[in-house]
């Protein structure tokens, strides 16, 4: 015997023939991360653009070497492909102006093989109104505005800049952040100036930061009672070998808002923490040398074996001997999210060191 | 009411690129002046080099001119082009061994082609498909290029040279026409 399930008596009427179909066509098209995406139209089109000043022709991500463009118009629909409910917008076009100022997406970065993953942090009082996650599960899942912000952006990879895995996107194995990697800072729980603040921003601005990233490592310090032993942790979660192709290390600390009071008790502040992880940014010859990482390519500068071809002439080192991957305490940046119930935080891990600071772009606010 | 979905690509907003010209193919590199375009990836130096020398030793070319990208992700400029046509009648570039640097050598490719010298680009198998992508959003479908094992980051300086010394026969068929006037 079967039973119907209950019929909520506020629950629309829907065609699952009509919405199927609609789904499949998305799908057959190849214009979906594999996700059922929001069919969008021109009418739901212009309730998008209705929240932006910008022209829908205006370019946000110019592409000329692969012969696309990334306009307004486009990261709208996208935008609402991903399921981004109109007032998000304003956030999805501040993320892509802090990707071009990043400069990665430009540079081909997701033709890569590494495969990198979008990375967009928000402040601001955008978080509340829209409805940002910033605590409990802040990587996910279960809050649309991170969720489907960040698919704004790789629908917008994939549909408008036509960056389709196994085409031109050649990522060895990408990254589970490919699907969502978009967290709001918790400013609220925060000992410290948020991220935005210290870049020139005011606080009751609404900015988004935005760069791309390779992994995001789970850091378990529960238990730690003083600075200097998260410090640690950070700076070898961060100097880890797999890490590293390039010669150096960098990344972003996600710190829960419990270690940022632990910091903050013990007198520390966002800089101090910074420069201890510098100060510990440090691996053993002998560590990169069972890597096969010891020396750098001629060509690209990447880490190779001294006996490599191409290794640059260098002095053999003792095993023990020092070799410093952190060069300066910018090369950390340092965000508090997550909820404040556990010694729990997150490395960050950016494709490359960035030079000088993280790209930001302002929320553009309507009257 | 139901309406037409929109293309989220912007495909049919965009110009269908014209087919791209291919340059016109020498008899022989006998007396060729041949330029190596480097991409910097690893052991692509050494890998071009032994080609280099194969082509001069062999096949009685000339190397005129060596460059080397300054980013291997990105296709050169329209200066560093003009140069290299200024300098060279054909030009061998690689290796292409990763995704964005493959896409980036058949779009330089193309665009050789079209100021007028031939090239052959090699690339590792692993990069076939974006390749052939690239050179087909250049205006090239029926782009042709010379493939090698994947991977070649990781060869002994032995390995390069007998590397390079197997596609040799395909770097010379690509780059010349035995039907064409000397």
């Amino acid at each position: 015997m079967t039973t119907e399930p209950p019929v909520l008596g506020d629950a629309p009427l829907a065609d699952p023939a009509e919405v199927r179909r609609a789904m499949e066509y998305y799908a057959e098209k190849g214009w979906t991360d594999g996700l059922p995406v929001v069919p969008v139209t021109d009418s739901y089109l212009k309730e998008f653009l209705a929240t932006t000043s910008r022209d829908p022709a205006e370019v946000l991500i110019p592409m000329p070497h692969i012969n696309k463009h990334l306009t307004v118009r486009l990261a709208a629909i996208n935008a609402a492909l991903a399921g981004c409910l109109p007032e998000y917008f304003p956030v999805v076009v501040a993320a892509w102006e802090a990707f071009r100022a990043d400069g990665m997406v430009t540079r081909s970065i997701w033709q890569s093989t590494t495969g990198t993953a979008p990375f967009i942090v928000i402040n601001g009082p955008v978080r509340t109104r829209i409805g940002v996650n910033c605590r409990g599960n802040v990587f996910g899942s279960g809050f649309r505005a991170n969720a489907t912000i960040a698919r704004a952006i790789r629908l917008g990879a994939i549909n408008g800049l036509g960056l389709k895995p196994h085409v031109l996107d050649q990522a060895t194995q990408g990254t589970p952040a490919k699907y969502m990697c978009c967290i709001g800072e918790n400013e609220e729980d925060s000992p410290w100036s948020p991220l935005h603040a210290d870049y020139g921003f005011a606080a009751a601005d609404s900015a988004v930061a935005a760069t791309v990233i390779r992994s995001v490592l789970h850091v378990e310090a529960r238990h730690s009672t003083a600075p200097e032993q998260l410090a640690f942790d950070f700076a070898d979660s961060l100097c880890r070998t797999g890490a590293l192709v390039r010669p150096l290390a960098a990344g972003y600390i996600v710190l829960n808002p419990e270690h940022a009071r632990l910091c903050d008790r013990a007198g520390w502040s966002k800089a101090d923490l910074r420069q201890a992880v510098y100060e510990l940014g440090v691996k053993r010859y002998g560590e990169l040398r069972r890597a096969g990482k010891e020396a750098i390519s001629s060509g690209t500068h990447w880490r190779v074996p001294i006996e490599h071809p191409e290794a640059l002439p260098q002095d053999v080192l003792d095993d023990e001997a020092p070799v410093r991957l952190i060069d300066t305490p910018e090369a950390v940046h340092i965000v508090v999210a997550g909820a404040p119930n556990a010694g729990v935080s997150s490395i960050v891990e950016t494709f490359t060191r960035l030079e000088g600071p993280p790209a930001i772009a302002k929320v553009e606010e309507r009257p | 009411m139901p309406n037409a979905i929109l293309d989220p690509t912007g495909a049919t907003r965009l110009q269908k690129k014209a087919a791209a010209p291919r340059a016109a193919r020498r008899a022989s590199l006998a007396g060729a002046r041949v330029g190596l375009l480097i991409n910097t990836k690893q052991n692509a130096r050494p890998f071009l080099e032994e080609v280099g020398r194969i082509l001069v030793e062999d096949h009685g070319a000339v190397i005129t001119a060596r460059h080397t990208k300054l980013n291997f992700a990105a296709p050169e400029s329209q200066e560093v082009i003009k140069d290299l046509a200024a300098e060279a009648e054909v030009i061998v570039t690689g290796v292409g061994d990763c995704g964005s640097c493959s896409a980036a050598a058949a779009a330089d490719s193309v665009v050789l082609e079209a100021a007028g010298v031939p090239v052959a680009a090699i690339i590792t198998e692993s990069f076939r498909t974006t390749v052939e992508k690239m050179a087909e959003l250049r205006g090239a479908a029926d782009f042709k290029y010379a493939t090698t094992a994947h991977p070649v980051a990781v060869l002994t300086d032995e390995q390069v040279k007998a590397r390079a010394a197997s596609v040799i026969g395909d770097v010379i068929a690509l780059v010349t026409d035995p039907s064409a006037a000397a």
